[in-house]
């Protein structure tokens, strides 16, 4: 069953779309096959579209494969911000830098 | 093993051999890899073969709080717990056979791989800036959906501190990975009696999965400075990018994913492909599927070591609860993962690695 609100690009790109969620600025897109795809997390959707939200994001808010939910920003999340009206954010980051 | 496991200092919040007075640790924290080299831990051409050089430009000691300095100073040269490890492997597949022997990998060749970062001091470096930046969030009006999400403006004063105290734990990190390489290769030279030269051991790369870094990138034509946050994602530049090092300028950069204890790690190459649609980056690793707690309840009576022996892998943990946190089927099937990335582009396969000796935290 494919999820409610998102739309598959290809065999391995899946899209969450600017009206998924009010205040997306940009897409979010999800690097999973369709077996993967079951098991994606509705939490790790949700952190990915909340990204999208973030002041000055660059291009889609992105997800690799190995995605699952962590603090804020989701484990396996890229996102880039403009450094003239963008943010940095810890939780993007996350606790074991580096 | 033994010697490895004896030559790592290992677990939770483990302490580690070096004895780092603050000056040191002020040092490390501003020269990262290259602290480590200049104590006698490893060569220069390691350098050559770590991300940004194994040093970050513009750490500053200054930000750290006392107890990330007290938190660091007792755990450089430590591995620490959780998915972190010291493995011995064996190449089981190539992929791109050119690439692999310009990277000095071949079939059934005994590989070494190193997961850890920059631990408690890390940790602490995040929880320190998470309260600057709940108040951040306030000050400049910001609207989240999630106050997790707590973040400043970049130009902020707020902003510009936590990058400087985060490139400050990337450094730490790269030091900390310098050191137990240098003790790695030590065990094999007390164990096999042969210099890690006449063993072939010398580093392919190293690389960072948890970090924000100022990049640029072209964006509809147009080249711009970003500041790019991984995590649990891995840098995967493509062949011709200038942060390379000279010999692999031309085939594009290494990347590691660490894979769980029980199935695979793989070695990727980063590609043009990922620079378009990635800002130049892939996947980490193999992407928990069971909390630690849900692990920890699978695997009540069992002896996960045992079943590890019966696959052909030894393992030597600190804890036994690390063990059922880390056992194979918390994970997903990194092979998934990698093929996911391949197929879509942002990274090609290089070899498949294979642990048969495992050292967790």
């Amino acid at each position: 069953m494919p999820i409610e609100g998102l739309r598959r690009i290809d065999a391995n790109r899946l899209e969450i779309p600017k009206n998924y969620k009010a205040g997306m600025r940009t897409n979010g897109i999800i690097f999973v096959d369709e077996v993967l795809e079951k098991g994606l997390e509705t939490g790790a959707i949700e952190q990915v579209a909340n990204v999208a939200t973030l002041p000055g994001i660059v291009g889609s808010s992105l997800a690799m494969p190995d995605i699952h939910t962590g603090y804020g920003f989701t484990i396996g999340g890229v996102a880039a911000f403009d450094i003239h009206d963008g943010v940095i954010s810890p939780g993007g980051v996350g606790y074991d830098i580096n | 093993m033994e010697v490895l496991y004896n030559n790592i200092p290992t677990g939770v919040g483990s302490k580690g051999k070096l004895r780092l007075g603050s000056e040191d640790e002020r040092q490390l924290l501003l020269k990262g890899a290259r602290w480590a080299v200049e104590k006698g831990f490893g060569d220069k051409e390691d350098l050559l073969h770590t991300e940004s050089g194994g040093c970050i430009e513009g750490a500053d000691p200054d930000l750290i709080s006392k107890k990330a300095y007290e938190r660091g100073r007792a755990q450089q040269g430590t591995l620490g717990s959780g998915n972190h490890f010291t493995e011995i492997q064996y190449v089981d597949e190539i992929h791109e056979e050119k690439i692999a022997a310009r990277l000095g990998l071949f079939k059934d060749q005994i590989t070494v791989m190193i997961h850890t970062g920059s631990r408690g001091f890390g940790h602490q470096v995040c929880t320190d800036f998470l309260e600057v930046m709940a108040k951040a969030v306030q000050k400049y009006k910001i609207d989240l959906p999630d106050k997790e999400l707590a973040c400043a403006p970049f130009n902020s004063p707020e902003a510009q501190d936590y990058l400087a105290a985060m490139r400050a734990a990337a450094n730490y990190a790269w030091a900390n990975r310098q050191c137990i390489m240098h003790w790695v290769k030590e065990s094999f030279m007390q164990t096999l009696n042969a210099s890690p030269t006449a063993l072939g051991m010398s580093l392919i790369y190293d690389v960072a999965h948890n970090i924000a870094k100022v990049e640029e990138h072209t964006i509809n034509g147009r080249k711009r400075k970003l500041v790019v946050h991984r995590k649990g994602a891995t840098r995967a530049f493509p062949p011709g990018h200038p942060e390379l090092p000279l010999a692999y300028k031309d085939l594009g950069q290494p990347v590691l994913i660490p894979g769980d204890m029980g199935r695979a790690s793989f070695v990727l190459i980063g590609t043009e492909k990922a620079m378009q649609e990635t800002f130049g980056s892939t996947c980490h690793g193999a992407g928990r599927v069971m909390s630690r707690h849900q692990a920890i309840r699978r695997a009540k009576g069992r002896a996960i070591y045992r079943e590890m022996e019966d696959m052909g892998i030894i393992v030597r943990s600190a804890g036994r609860e690390t063990l059922a946190e880390e056992m194979p089927e918390a994970y997903k099937d990194i092979s998934n993962v990698v093929d996911v990335v391949h197929n879509a582009g942002i990274s090609k396969k290089v070899a498949k690695l294979r642990p048969i000796g495992v050292i967790k935290g």
